[in-house]
C-alpha cells in the first residue's frame, strides 16, 4: 500500500532521518521517519513580556499500516510543503479485500478500528456487495473484477448470458386475497378453472400483526417451459422487491429443484435501495452480459439492458403487492396499460376499476356508462400525474432513510391488511355479476344493433353466458419473451464469435509471417465480448426503425410526451416521437379518432400517415416486430352513438366535413357537382344503411358537399337543425350499431361543427346561389353520418395524385374561415377548444405559406 | 463457550399487572425480554433458577403509573472466542466462501480459509465447495470450524472461521 502524507501535519516539513530501511518490517504506530516543522509560538519571560517567535520542533511520523517496507518515495533532507505526497510503499500481509461484518475474512482483524494515525478506515477498502443473499460480505474492487472475469469466462464457456428476472407481475402474480382459496375449493365458481392451479404458501411472520399471511401465487402461463428453455442459454437471477422469505417461497414454487435460480436470489432485504433496482448490486464491474426482464422500466431507470414486459395482471385490480416500496407509477400509465392489455383479451372492461376505465372508452368505448366518464377522467389524469411525480421524487429522495423504510413497511402491511379485509376480488366478481344482470337486460333492448367494428369487443354483452368469471388466463407474453431472449442471445454470440474469429485470423496471419507471437492474453479475450447495452438496443431499434410517431389523445395534456412510458418504449424500439404531425410523420397513435392531430394527419398525410390505436404500438413492442397496421387502424370516419342528442348529431355530422375536407377534393373548384348528386343520394343511403360499398361512393360525395359551398343564412340554419334532428330521429334507430362513437366526440365534434360553420360562412360570401340546396345538403349530411358502418379510412383513399393540389385549395378554405371569424359562437366554446382552433389556424396558414 | 452469568435487569410493569401474581408477570417478562438475545458480547441462552430470583421492591416511576422492578438473575450465556472450535451448519455458499450458522452466530469461512483441495464448483446443482471426493460443502452441510475472529455490533455478532486445519471441515 502506498502511504501518503495526511493533511493534518504542519506543513512545510523537513525530513531529517529515515528510520526504516527497505525490507524492514513495519508495525502499526512504528515511527517511519523523523522530521522538523517550524511554527510561530508566543514566548514570555518572568516580567510578563511576551513575544512571537519562530521555533523548530522535531517529531516523528508513525505508520498507519503494518507490513514490509518496499521502498521510500522521499529522501532525507527533503522539504515537503503540501499533503498527499507519496512517502513509502508498504506491502501489507493482508489487503483486507474481503470483509464480513466489519472483519477481514483472511486475517480476522476488525476493520472499523480507528486511531490517531488512521487516515481511512479499513472497511472502506471493500465496499462492494458481491453476494446475492448477504449484505454483510463486502469485497474490494480488485476482487470484484476478478470474480467478474471468472464469471464471464464461465458464461462464455457455456455460451450463456445472465438474465435478471423480476417476480411480481413479470413471471408471477401474487395476492393475499383469501377469496382465491374459496374459489379454489368451490368447483362451481366461475373462476374455479382459472384459479385451480394457483399455488399458495404461508409466511409466518408476515402480514398484519405478524400473524402470518397466506400468499396466492399465479404463475404466468407457460412459465415452466419458459424457465426451462431460457435457463439453457441464460443464467437466471431473481431480483425482487419482495422480502427474502417471499422470494424464497416463490423460488420454491417456480423452481422446486433449485436448478434454474439456485441461490441467485436478491430481495429487497439485500437490495440496498427500496425504490430502485440497481444492476450494479449484482454486477458491480460491468453489465456487458446481462439482460433484465421486468414489468417496470422506471425502477431500472430504463437501463439499456432492460426488456420491458407487459405486466401480468391476472388477479384483476390487485397489481403488484410489493409495489408499495417502489415509486408510484405515474397516474395515467396504469389505465393506459390496462386498456392496452384489455384490447386483445376478452377481459371484461367493467372490472378494471375506476382508474383503469379512464381511457378505455376511447378504445373499447361502446357501452353507455363509459360514454359518460371520459371527460371527467381526462381532467383528472394530468393532476394525478403531477402528484405522483412529486411523490416519486420524495420517495426517491428518502429511499434509504430508515424512517421512510419503516413507513413503507407499514404501508405495505396496511395494503395487505386492506386486501385481506376487503377481498377486492370477491367484490369485483359480485360487481361483475351485478353488471351482468344489468347488461343482460339491457342487451335485450340493444339486441341486433351491436355491430361491433372495434376489434376489442368486450364480452360483457354476450347474453348467452350466464355467469362471468372475473379472472381470465389468456396471457401469452412469455412465449414472445422467450423468442426475444433467444434473438438477443443469438445476436450477442454472433457478434462475439465474429470478433473472436477476426482476432484469431489476425493471429494466424502473423504466424504465417513467421513471427512468433504469444497468445492473446486472457484479458484481451474478454475485451472481445460485446456489450448487451449495445446489442440489445440495436436489436430492438430495428423493430420500429423509420417510424415516426405522434401521440394523440394517449398522453394527458400538460404531460411531457417524451417522458411517458409509451414514448420511452417506442423510442427504445427505434421509433421517433414527435409532438406534432409533420412531414416525416408515419404513424399517429391515437386513442380517439377525432383529435386535432388525427384530423391534421388525415389532412396532410393522405394515406401516408397511418392512424392506429395504441394497441398497435403495444403489440409491436410486445412482439418485437412492426405488426401489420391494418387491424389497428382507427376508424377516422364519423360515427354516431345512439344516445347523442340533436346538437351532438348535428355537430358530429359536420366533423367529417372538417376532417376530410382535405382529402376529399377540389370542392370549391367544382361547386355544382355535389349539389347534383345530393338530390338522389340521401334516400338511397337511407334505404340501405348497411351497404358499405355503396356508402363509400356516397360518402365521398357527401364529403364533397360538406366542404363545398353549402350556403345558408343564419335563419336557414336553425330551420335546418330542426329538420335534421327530425330526420335523424328515425335514422338513429336502425343505424346505431357502431362502436366507435366515443364519449369524447362531444368535444371534438363541436370543433368540427365550428370548422363547418366557417366553411359555410365563407361560402355565404362566395356563392349565394347554393342556398336553395342547403337544406337538402344538410339532410344528406345527416344521413351520411347516421350511417354507421362507414369504415372508410384515410388509408383507403386512392387518389394520391389529387391530394397535392387539393392541399392548397383546402388550406385556402381554412384561411378564409379565419378571416370570416365566428358569428354564431354565442354559446361560448371552452378555452380548450379555442386553443385547438388557434393551432389549427396557425397550421392552416403555415401550410398556405408552404403551398 | 458457555458460562453461568449473574446479571441484573430493570423491568417496568404496567399497573394492570399489579396484584398477587406480580412476580409471575415479572418472571415472564424477564424470560421474554432476555432469552435468546445478544448483548453484543454474548448470547443469553437460558435464564436459570427462576424460583430464587431476587426481585427488588417495586418503585412507581414519578409522572407515570408504571412500576420499576430490578431483577437479579442468573443465566446460561454463550460467548464465542477467537480460536474456539465449534460446530456449524452451512446456510449458503458462494464463490467467496461459506456462510454458516454457529447456533445464533453468523459465521463466514473465506475461500482462503478452506483447504486448497476443496474447490468452488459453480456448475454443480446446487453450487458447492467440493474436493470431488467425499467432501461436499453445500447448504445444510455440518461443519466443524475454528473461529478466527469475532466482532460485535449493537445487538449482533459476527465471526469468521477457518476449516484449513486438521480435524476441521465436514462432519
Amino acid at each position: 500500500m502506498l502511504l501518503r502524507l495526511p493533511t493534518s501535519l504542519h506543513y512545510p516539513i523537513t525530513v531529517t532521518e529515515l528510520l526504516k530501511q527497505p525490507n524492514d518490517h513495519v508495525d502499526k504506530f512504528a515511527p517511519l521517519f523523523s522530521y522538523v516543522y517550524e511554527t510561530e509560538v508566543t514566548e514570555g519571560d518572568s516580567l510578563g513580556n511576551t513575544w512571537q517567535t519562530l521555533k523548530k520542533y522535531p517529531t516523528r511520523f508513525e505508520s498507519s499500516v503494518e507490513g514490509v517496507l518496499i521502498n521510500w518515495k522521499i529522501d532525507e533532507g527533503a522539504v515537503i510543503s503540501k499533503p498527499n505526497v507519496n512517502i513509502a510503499e508498504i506491502e501489507e500481509p493482508c489487503a483486507h479485500s474481503v470483509q464480513f461484518g466489519g472483519m477481514c475474512v483472511t486475517c480476522g482483524k476488525d476493520m472499523s478500528e480507528s486511531s490517531y494515525v488512521t487516515e481511512q478506515l479499513d472497511s472502506s477498502r471493500a465496499t462492494i456487495n458481491m453476494v446475492h443473499n448477504n449484505v454483510s460480505l463486502t469485497i474490494s474492487e480488485n476482487e470484484a473484477a476478478r470474480a467478474d472475469d471468472e464469471a464471464k469466462r464461465r458464461l462464455l464457456a457455456s455460451k450463456k448470458l445472465s438474465l435478471v428476472v423480476d417476480l411480481d407481475q413479470t413471471i408471477i402474480q401474487a395476492t393475499v386475497d383469501p377469496t382465491v382459496a374459496d374459489w379454489q375449493k368451490d368447483g362451481h365458481n366461475p373462476n374455479h378453472d382459472a384459479v385451480k392451479d394457483v399455488r399458495a404458501f404461508l409466511l409466518k411472520d408476515d402480514g398484519p400483526g405478524n400473524r402470518g399471511c397466506w400468499y396466492y401465487i399465479k404463475l404466468r402461463p407457460g412459465l415452466k417451459g419458459f424457465l426451462e428453455n431460457v435457463s439453457k442459454i441464460y443464467e437466471l437471477h431473481i431480483y425482487t422487491m419482495g422480502t427474502r422469505a417471499y422470494a424464497k417461497n416463490i423460488a420454491n414454487i417456480i423452481d422446486p429443484e433449485h436448478k434454474i435460480f439456485g441461490d441467485r436470489i436478491l430481495s429487497r432485504d439485500e437490495s440496498g435501495s427500496s425504490t430502485a433496482k440497481n444492476l450494479q448490486r449484482l454486477f458491480p464491474v460491468d453489465t456487458k452480459m446481462v439482460v433484465i426482464i421486468d414489468d417496470r422500466g422506471d425502477v431500472w431507470k430504463w437501463s439499456p439492458n432492460l426488456i420491458k414486459v407487459t405486466p401480468y395482471d391476472f388477479f384483476v385490480g390487485i397489481g403488484d403487492i410489493n409495489s408499495s416500496f417502489l415509486p408510484k407509477k405515474p397516474g395515467p400509465k396504469p389505465s393506459q396499460k390496462a386498456a392496452a392489455i384489455a384490447g386483445p383479451e376478452p377481459r371484461d372492461d367493467q372490472t378494471e376499476g375506476a382508474t383503469k376505465e379512464e381511457l378505455q372508452p376511447t378504445i373499447n368505448g361502446n357501452t353507455s356508462q363509459e360514454l359518460a366518464t371520459p371527460s371527467a377522467g381526462e381532467s383528472e389524469a394530468p393532476a394525478a400525474n403531477n402528484v405522483s411525480a412529486l411523490e416519486q421524487l420524495v420517495a426517491m429522495g428518502g429511499g434509504n432513510d430508515p424512517a421512510t423504510r419503516q413507513a413503507q413497511t407499514t404501508r405495505q402491511d396496511e395494503a395487505l391488511a386492506a386486501q385481506l379485509e376487503d377481498r377486492p376480488l370477491l367484490q369485483k366478481q359480485k360487481q361483475l355479476e351485478a353488471e351482468d344482470a344489468a347488461i343482460g337486460s339491457a342487451a335485450a333492448n340493444e339486441d341486433g344493433d351491436s355491430g361491433n367494428a372495434s376489434p376489442s369487443s368486450d364480452d360483457s354483452s354476450e347474453p348467452d353466458k350466464p355467469k362471468h368469471n372475473l379472472l381470465q388466463d389468456h396471457d401469452r407474453e412469455l412465449f414472445q419473451l422467450e423468442e426475444s431472449l433467444h434473438k438477443v442471445h443469438t445476436d450477442f454470440y454472433d457478434i462475439y464469435y465474429r470478433r473472436l474469429s477476426d482476432a484469431q485470423g489476425g493471429r494466424l496471419g502473423q504466424l504465417r509471417g513467421g513471427q512468433k507471437r504469444k497468445l492473446p492474453s486472457e484479458k484481451s479475450d474478454l475485451d472481445l465480448v460485446p456489450d448487451i447495452e449495445i446489442v440489445l438496443p440495436s436489436v430492438k431499434s430495428k423493430v420500429l426503425a423509420g417510424v415516426v410517431i405522434v401521440f394523440s389523445g394517449v398522453v394527458p395534456l400538460g404531460v411531457d410526451v417524451g417522458s411517458t412510458d409509451s414514448a420511452i418504449l417506442a423510442r427504445s424500439f427505434g421509433a421517433r416521437i414527435e409532438e406534432n404531425v409533420g412531414r416525416s410523420t408515419t404513424h399517429v397513435v391515437a386513442a380517439r379518432n377525432r383529435t386535432l392531430k388525427v384530423r391534421k394527419a388525415i389532412k396532410r398525410g393522405k394515406g401516408r400517415i397511418k392512424i392506429v390505436n395504441p394497441q398497435w404500438l403495444t403489440d409491436s413492442i410486445h412482439r418485437w416486430s412492426k405488426v401489420d397496421e391494418r387491424p389497428y387502424l382507427l376508424d377516422t370516419e364519423g360515427k354516431n352513438g345512439p344516445h347523442e342528442d340533436d346538437d351532438d348529431i348535428l355537430s358530429e355530422s359536420e366533423s367529417p366535413a372538417a376532417s376530410e375536407s382535405g382529402e376529399d377534393t377540389d370542392t370549391s373548384s367544382r361547386p355544382s357537382k355535389p349539389t347534383l348528386t345530393l338530390k338522389t343520394k340521401p334516400n338511397k343511403s337511407h334505404v340501405d344503411p348497411d351497404e358499405s360499398e355503396f356508402e363509400d361512393v356516397a360518402l365521398s360525395e357527401i364529403d364533397v358537399d360538406e366542404a363545398s359551398p353549402v350556403g345558408g343564412t343564419n335563419e336557414d340554419w336553425s330551420g335546418m337543425n330542426d329538420e335534421l334532428a327530425e330526420f335523424l330521429g328515425s335514422d338513429a334507430e336502425d343505424s346505431d350499431g357502431d362502436s366507435v362513437a366515443s364519449g369524447d366526440t362531444n368535444g371534438s365534434s363541436k370543433l368540427g361543427m365550428r370548422g363547418k360553420k366557417r366553411g359555410r360562412e365563407e361560402n355565404d360570401s362566395g356563392d349565394e346561389s347554393e342556398d336553395g340546396n342547403a337544406g337538402k345538403v344538410k339532410k344528406k349530411q345527416a344521413v351520411g353520418n347516421g350511417l354507421t358502418s362507414l369504415s372508410q379510412t384515410t388509408m383507403a383513399e386512392p387518389d394520391g395524385d389529387e391530394d397535392e393540389k387539393d392541399d392548397g385549395e383546402e388550406e385556402e378554405a381554412g384561411v378564409g374561415a379565419v378571416v370570416n371569424g365566428e358569428k354564431e359562437e354565442g354559446d361560448g366554446w371552452s378555452e380548450f377548444e379555442d386553443e385547438l382552433e388557434r393551432e389549427l389556424e396557425k397550421d392552416g396558414s403555415e401550410d398556405h405559406g408552404e403551398g | 463457550m458457555y458460562f453461568l452469568h449473574d446479571m441484573e435487569r430493570t423491568i417496568t410493569l404496567h399497573p394492570s399487572f399489579f396484584g398477587p401474581r406480580v412476580k409471575e408477570y415479572i418472571r415472564g417478562r424477564l424470560m421474554e425480554d432476555v432469552e435468546g438475545t445478544c448483548t453484543g458480547q454474548f448470547y443469553i441462552i437460558c435464564v436459570m433458577d427462576t424460583d430464587t430470583q431476587d426481585f427488588s421492591e417495586g418503585r412507581v416511576v414519578p409522572g407515570s403509573a408504571v412500576a420499576e422492578y430490578t431483577v437479579h438473575y442468573r443465566a446460561v450465556v454463550w460467548r464465542p472466542f477467537k480460536g474456539e472450535t465449534v460446530d456449524a451448519i452451512v446456510s449458503s455458499v458462494n464463490r467467496e466462501g461459506i456462510f454458516a450458522d454457529v447456533g445464533p452466530l453468523p459465521t463466514f469461512v473465506s475461500k482462503h480459509m478452506i483447504p486448497s483441495d476443496i474447490k468452488w464448483d459453480p456448475n454443480a446443482t446446487p453450487p458447492q465447495f467440493t474436493d470431488n471426493g467425499d467432501q461436499v460443502i453445500e447448504k445444510g452441510t455440518h461443519l466443524r470450524i475454528k473461529i478466527m475472529g469475532t466482532r460485535s455490533d449493537v445487538g449482533s455478532m459476527f465471526a469468521i472461521g477457518s476449516i484449513k486445519e486438521d480435524f476441521l471441515g465436514t462432519l
